[in-house]
């Protein structure tokens, strides 16, 4: 049997190769916690997650929760507990239907609003939850809640919980990747891939989508590049030299491979977020052509890159709150659709070309829905956040297709029907992945610690194929 | 004649679960009879309806109609019952929950509430406008005798008469509370189960409060206190042995038992090396070294650890260790509300100064707990404070430091103060007490003798001053007090900003008057013409018709710089230039120095057990209290005396009772932490959990004997440090051979030296020492960190150079990139241990960061300064400046023909950038450049031996 001494004696004598954990996140000397492809609790039906979070709280009743009661009282006014619902410091409005039309889409007729014509198409691949609702109106806690499962900042996200639960299949990239958006960061900021108390290892790793994928991935400009191989030379001998006589030191070794394994990193992310290696045909269906989609369909055409390579949990954000529709409702959402719609249709409909998409669950929604009364007045008129109900959709990965699953109120305020809290949404995730949520537990302070914490959690199985 | 006994048993089974319904009784016999029938485990039996709603030790386990309340639920929807891995499944629970809430007839439910429940409802809702802090309309719903006596409108209460008491008629009509004041202070509406709770109760005659008599809880046991860390330590006696130190009598012992004997003691310059980053953080300097090496008289080290423990240097380094344990950061939060914490420093200044001063630990520990309470003078001192006084009350930010986003009315709700107090309280329970409270929120302890109840008498103690009924945002925690030294530097400074500033308004005042006067037409126009005529009259001249006619329509007579510029969108262009330097000024503007206190409420509002931690379930009210297994016949009991009015005196109770001299707890998990710094592993390896299900002492009686020196040389914790530096366990060699690693792998019997690489921290604070950069200036506001276009974030140069670590801002959001790769830990909320991961990221910023690139150059800079041109000695001050020790002949030669190889690439690259500077000084100097960067990089420089 060979021990992890053995293993980094190897690594000294330079047998790196894909035998090596991943070369961003592995904690080298990690020998209670690693990457390494762990068992599954049951058969999984997904390897991997593609997470599209929509920042900002899409409307549900604009997009995927059609209400005639709302056209039919518009311009009524709603109830105390409604009315109540709008942010401190501003008048709530009257009910205001939606400005955009529905279709039945597919062969299931599946309800989908005109805001997403791409989506339209590829309806009989996806399964919409009408009934999702949070606990928080606030953008800021209900994010924790639906990245981490309290709306407190302090605990792991889902991808951490994913890499410590599966690790992953490629040693050669991180388990849990980032894929934010160039023009800054989502709203918690880095907090949103925080592995909290678990161990740093299965934090989610950014990947700049322009320019080199990590910070610092490149030696300095200004020192000539053989210069660079030199001083790895020197620093080779020093450190050889100085491990040789502390022997039985692991941390050393761990050391030592840190820096070999920096120095070949660049070639591996890089290779792995070119989408210049794709096909003009795969590169205009993403929309990379199109000025309004190339950055969204970059990340999403890269998404599907590293998922290939085995990445477990790719999450991809976009620009700060595009879906925050608090002013010009139409407007508002044709721009964040029109960024989104084409890349994320194109992303489902290539991964079930590709025959990827039964291995890979993709998840679209934000951190919250929208009231169905209006805030502010005429043409500027949008709505304000609503945690009681909302919907998300999602695809593949054992799913039903061309399914939608629980119904809100006649107003679309309130999760009504077969009711899907966060807490059940992140345990069917976690399901689908091979995992039961009570089980994937880690121990701290004397608790076993899980996503779903102490609170009742159930597999949404209506969803399931 | 077996089946006959299972016949038997099934009809017995059947008389008694006769009451039950068929199909709890199935879910019951598959699931729980086991235990819970005729074991009746937890005194609990769950074979009919009757013996059912006994409850058992734990209380009521059933509520009928009230399944969210009830117990049995709680633990089966949470996987706490039953043990083991097959739990119910959903199918099941929903018969269980249907039983509870419809089947079961209630007699309980009928009852009428009790004012405990009423209380905690109106405390959720409406105290907050009610109570108190305000009494709008002159109302208090705190107790009966105030609700009765209501308010402006009349009495609240109507016993009796729901429909007659006001305080449900205006919740039932919607107006209260109401809809702008409420969420100004993050008040959500009762629910309709609330509303209807407070109908019954006053249908009932609104019974007043009965003070529940505590019963002791019954999963406390006499058999738990005597877990050994529940007891106070009891000094034992040292082993006879040859050696003068007791450490070295205790571990010498354990080894030699397990045939085994210490390592070699370490060379003298790896010895100096790890004191010096030890004590103080900081790798010894040429001199250092030179002066130790010189010293040749006995009790050479003994006098280099009383050296590095007078230096100001290790109240920096260890003040580190302590605020992790705080969990202190210089930001309110996480993400957008991550705003700067103005005065947060001055908790980390006390730290330094205190650990400096080697202030007694219980001292220490009383300050940060109830320095506000200890005395009242900072309430008298009319805001100049002398440094004392500032100390023990900047020392509450010991409790102060876990995220506090509730600045925001909207990030203000019970269930995020709730969190708060979670925060503290782990903070609290993990640094101090060394037991595992964070479970009890939502449920007994699984493993230690903690109930749930516990946890809501700790938290009891800090709602005086943090009461989540009457909550203090982060702003309204600081106070008004500063050195005076501090208010004139502040003013000083700010003075000519002030003239400058005034001088600006001025300006933007005439450039806005035509404006303003034109608003100001239009605004009279809207009057009745005899109201216009009156107010036009001048203010001297006016009657008092005319006078209260002005009173009347003031706004209409006057127009803010702001209203005119709404008005009038025009004139901002116009006042542009003045406002950009207004702004600029307010930047330059010295904040009004203050402190931040955790001070009290005078009355804090009820206490309650909240059911799964829900914020508004409430359960029995609750009284500040400590853990029950702590409640020990040797220990005083927590004594609640208010030390003057205003102040509950829940927490000086609190700090009291933990520095007891022989209190179980504090002095152990003190000296564990000691040991586990200097050792690089806990006596109990679980430094923040002694309980059941942490990991036992390896050297329970070493742990118990230093607990007891602690304290009897008055919590010295310099005495301390001193003991276990000067022990030869501390002075072993780190080199191990396979032997030694396969009898003690995990070195728990410390048979060596454990090889470690250096935190965050000292690996900063280290290569800006090698480099020559260090600014020693100590204390004050944290220096800024600079981020780039590439998120990366580094820490902002003084004048001097760079100050250390210590002194830098920790914003949750944005870590410094190079420490957050070395395992600086988040505080979430806090950290009682760091991890020591090797990842390629280390590598990636050490190697390609600016900042190991430019202080490389300017340590070779100086080194070129001193060596006067010699390659030799250029190489031997690097490796003294980064390894604490000369370079050997071979070293020299791999150095000089390295530097060398490095000198040829430059001549080339320096030609082509249009460099004015003599190139081939140049070239050497940054040959010299890459030389120190390879070594700050080597292991040998990041590793301690």
């Amino acid at each position: 049997m060979k021990t992890r001494r053995d293993f980094f004696r190897n690594v000294a004598d330079g047998l790196h190769g894909a035998a090596l954990a991943s070369l961003l996140g592995q904690d080298l000397l990690g020998a209670s916690y690693d990457l390494k492809p762990k068992r599954t609790h049951f058969a999984p039906k997904a390897k991997s997650v593609i997470q599209l979070f929509m920042n900002g709280g899409p409307s549900q009743v604009d997009l995927f929760d059609p209400k005639p009661m709302l056209t039919k009282l518009a311009g009524t006014a709603p109830s105390r507990e409604l009315s109540f619902a709008i942010s401190n410091g501003d008048t709530p409005g009257m009910l205001m239907p939606s400005p955009f039309n529905f279709k039945k889409c597919g062969k299931a007729g599946l309800d989908i609003s005109d805001a997403l014509p791409h989506l339209q198409t590829v309806a009989d691949d996806i399964t919409i939850i009408r009934s999702m609702y949070g606990e928080h109106a606030n953008h800021e806690p209900a994010l924790f809640l639906m990245h981490s499962g309290r709306t407190i900042a302090s605990r792991p996200a889902i991808g951490s919980w994913v890499s410590y639960g599966l690790g992953t299949e490629n040693q050669n990239l991180p388990a849990y990747v980032v894929l934010d958006d160039p023009k800054g960061l989502p709203i918690n900021g880095i907090s949103n891939w925080q592995s909290a108390w678990l161990p740093p290892i299965y934090q989610g790793t950014r990947f700049r989508t322009e320019g080199p994928p990590v910070l610092n991935l490149e030696p300095r400009a200004e020192i000539p590049a053989p210069l660079v191989e030199a001083e790895r030379g020197l620093l080779r001998k020093l450190d050889a030299a100085h491990r040789l006589a502390r022997p039985e030191q692991p941390e050393l070794d761990a050391r030592i491979s840190s820096y070999e394994l920096a120095a070949r990193m660049q070639l591996a992310a890089s290779d792995a977020l070119d989408v210049m290696k794709e096909s003009e045909a795969t590169r205009e269906a993403y929309g990379l052509n199109d000025p309004a989609t190339a950055s969204y369909g970059k990340r999403c055409l890269m998404a599907r890159r590293l998922i290939e390579r085995g990445v477990r949990f790719v999450q991809l954000y976009i620009e700060t709150q595009i879906f925050d529709s608090h002013g010009d409702l139409e407007g508002s959402l044709r721009y964040a659709c029109g960024k989104t719609d084409k890349p994320a249709a194109a992303l489902v409909r290539d991964l079930k070309e590709r025959g990827l998409l039964d291995s890979t669950l993709v998840v679209w929604g934000g951190e919250f829905g929208r009231l169905p009364i209006s805030q502010g007045a005429g043409k500027a008129a949008g709505r304000d956040h609503g945690p009681h109900g909302f919907s998300v959709w999602m695809a593949g990965g054992g799913l039903k297709r061309g399914y939608s699953h629980g119904q809100t109120d006649d107003l679309g305020f309130k999760s009504a029907e077969d009711r899907v809290s966060v807490h059940d949404f992140h345990a069917t995730i976690l399901n689908q992945l091979g995992m039961n949520h009570r089980d994937l537990v880690y121990g701290r302070n004397g608790l076993q610690e899980r996503l779903t914490d102490q609170f009742p959690a159930r597999v949404v199985s209506e969803i399931l194929a | 004649m077996r089946c006959l006994t299972s016949l038997l048993l099934l009809f017995a089974g059947a008389l008694a679960a006769a009451d039950l319904d068929p199909g709890v009784q199935t879910v019951f016999s598959a699931r729980c009879n086991s235990c819970h029938g005729a074991a009746a485990m937890g005194k609990l039996d769950l074979r009919s309806a009757e013996s059912a709603l006994k409850g058992g030790a734990s209380g009521l386990a059933i509520l009928p109609g009230e399944s969210a309340k009830s117990l049995l639920m709680d633990k089966v929807v949470t996987g706490q019952m039953p043990p083991g891995k097959v739990k119910l499944t959903a199918a099941e629970m929903d018969v269980v929950r249907n039983w509870i809430d419809k089947s079961l007839k209630s007699p309980v439910a009928a009852k009428i509430p009790a004012e405990h429940e009423i209380r905690g409802i109106l405390q959720a809702r409406c105290v907050a406008c009610h109570g108190a802090d305000q009494k709008k309309g002159g109302l208090d719903l705190r107790t009966n005798a105030s609700r009765l006596k209501g308010g402006k409108s009349g009495p609240a209460l109507v016993a009796g008469k729901p429909d007659e008491s006001l305080m449900l008629k205006r919740i039932v009509a919607g107006t209260m509370p109401p809809d702008k004041g409420a969420k100004e202070l993050a008040i959500e509406l009762p629910t309709d189960a609330e509303t209807q709770k407070i109908r019954a109760w006053i249908a009932g005659g609104a019974p007043d409060f009965v003070q529940i008599t505590a019963t002791p809880d019954a999963v406390v046991t006499d058999a738990d206190r005597k877990f050994w860390s529940f007891q106070p330590p009891v000094r034992p006696a040292v082993p006879s042995s040859s050696r003068s130190n007791p450490i070295d009598a205790f571990i010498g012992q354990k080894l030699k038992a397990k045939g085994m004997a210490y390592n070699k003691p370490a060379d003298p310059l790896t010895l100096l090396r790890r004191a010096h980053l030890d004590l103080t953080g900081l790798p010894p300097t040429k001199a250092d070294i030179d002066a130790y090496l010189a010293d040749k008289a006995p009790g050479a080290y003994a006098r280099l650890i009383d050296n590095l423990l007078a230096s100001p240097r290790y109240g920096e380094r260890w003040g580190q260790h302590w605020l992790d344990l705080a969990g202190y950061a210089d930001s309110e939060g996480f993400g957008q509300d991550d705003g700067v914490r103005r005065f947060a420093w001055r908790y980390r200044d006390y730290v330094v100064r205190s650990l400096n001063a080697d202030k007694p630990y219980d001292l220490f520990l009383k300050e940060q707990i109830a320095g506000d309470e200890m005395s009242d003078d900072w309430k008298k001192a009319k805001g100049v404070a002398t440094l004392e006084m500032l100390d023990r009350l900047a020392a509450t930010g010991f409790l102060r430091t876990t995220p506090d986003p509730t600045n925001s009315a909207e990030r203000g709700l019970i269930s995020e103060r709730m969190n708060i107090v979670a925060d503290e309280v782990e903070v609290l329970s993990s640094s101090v007490m060394g037991v595992t409270m964070g479970c009890a929120r939502c449920h007994n302890h699984k493993y230690d003798p903690i109930p749930q109840r516990d946890y809501y008498r700790l938290s009891a103690v800090l709602q005086g001053a943090y009461d989540p009924y009457e909550w203090k945002s982060p702003n309204k925690r600081e106070f008004d007090l500063a050195l005076a030294s501090e208010r004139e530097a502040a003013d000083q400074h700010n003075a000519p900003l002030k003239i400058e500033q005034d001088k600006l308004k001025e300006q933007i005042k005439t450039l806005l008057e035509p404006f303003r006067q034109k608003l100001l037409d239009e605004k009279l126009q809207a009057l009745p013409e005899a109201v216009r005529n009156d107010l036009k009259v001048k203010e001297a001249d006016r009657n008092e018709g005319q006078k209260y006619l002005a009173a009347k329509f003031k706004s209409t007579l006057e127009a803010s710089d702001q209203e005119v510029a709404k008005k009038f969108p025009e004139t901002v262009r116009l006042t542009r230039a003045q406002e950009t330097e207004l702004q600029a000024i307010r930047g330059k503007m010295k904040p009004k120095p203050h402190v931040r206190v955790l001070m009290d409420n005078e009355q804090p509002s009820q206490s309650y057990l909240l059911r799964r931690g829900d914020a508004v379930n409430f359960g029995d009210p609750v009284e500040p209290n400590i853990p029950m297994v702590l409640q020990n016949a040797a220990l005083k009991p927590l004594s609640i005396v208010p030390p003057f009015p205003g102040t509950s005196g829940r927490r000086l109770a609190l700090a009291n009772w933990l520095t007891q001299p022989n209190h179980p707890l504090t002095a152990r998990v003190a000296v564990n932490q000691l040991w586990m710094r200097h050792f690089g592993r806990g006596i109990v390896a679980s430094v923040s959990n002694f309980g059941r299900s942490g990991v036992a002492p390896s050297h329970p009686e070493l742990l118990d004997w230093l607990a007891t020196e602690f304290v009897q040389k008055g919590w010295s914790m310099k005495t301390m440090h001193r003991l276990m530096m000067t022990s030869e366990a501390y002075q072993q060699s780190s080199q191990v051979d396979a032997r030694v690693v396969a009898a003690d792998p995990d070195n728990a019997l410390v048979s060596r030296m454990t090889l470690r690489r250096m935190d965050a921290e000292t690996l900063y604070d280290s290569l800006i020492t090698a480099a020559g950069r260090l600014d020693l200036k100590p204390y004050g506001p944290a220096d800024d960190v600079a981020v780039s276009d590439d998120k990366e974030v580094t820490i902002k140069s003084t004048p001097a150079g760079y100050r250390r670590s210590i002194y830098t801002l920790r914003r949750r959001q944005t870590p410094v990139s190079l420490m957050d790769a070395f395992d600086q830990p988040a505080m979430t909320p806090n950290c009682t241990e760091r991890r020591q991961s090797n990842v390629a990221t280390q590598a990636l910023h050490m190697f390609n960061g600016s900042m190991t690139w430019e202080l490389s150059k300017y340590m070779a800079g100086r080194v070129i300064d001193e060596a006067d041109g010699d390659r030799e000695k250029e190489i031997d001050l690097v490796y003294l400046r980064a390894y604490g020790r000369s370079a050997s002949v071979p070293e020299k030669q791999l150095g000089r023909d390295a530097i060398a190889d490095f000198r040829k690439q430059w001549p080339a690259r320096l030609a082509t950038d249009g460099n004015e500077a003599p190139r081939s000084a140049t070239a050497n100097w940054l040959a010299l450049a890459n030389y120190c960067h390879a070594i700050l990089n080597s292991a040998e420089f990041s590793f301690i031996d």
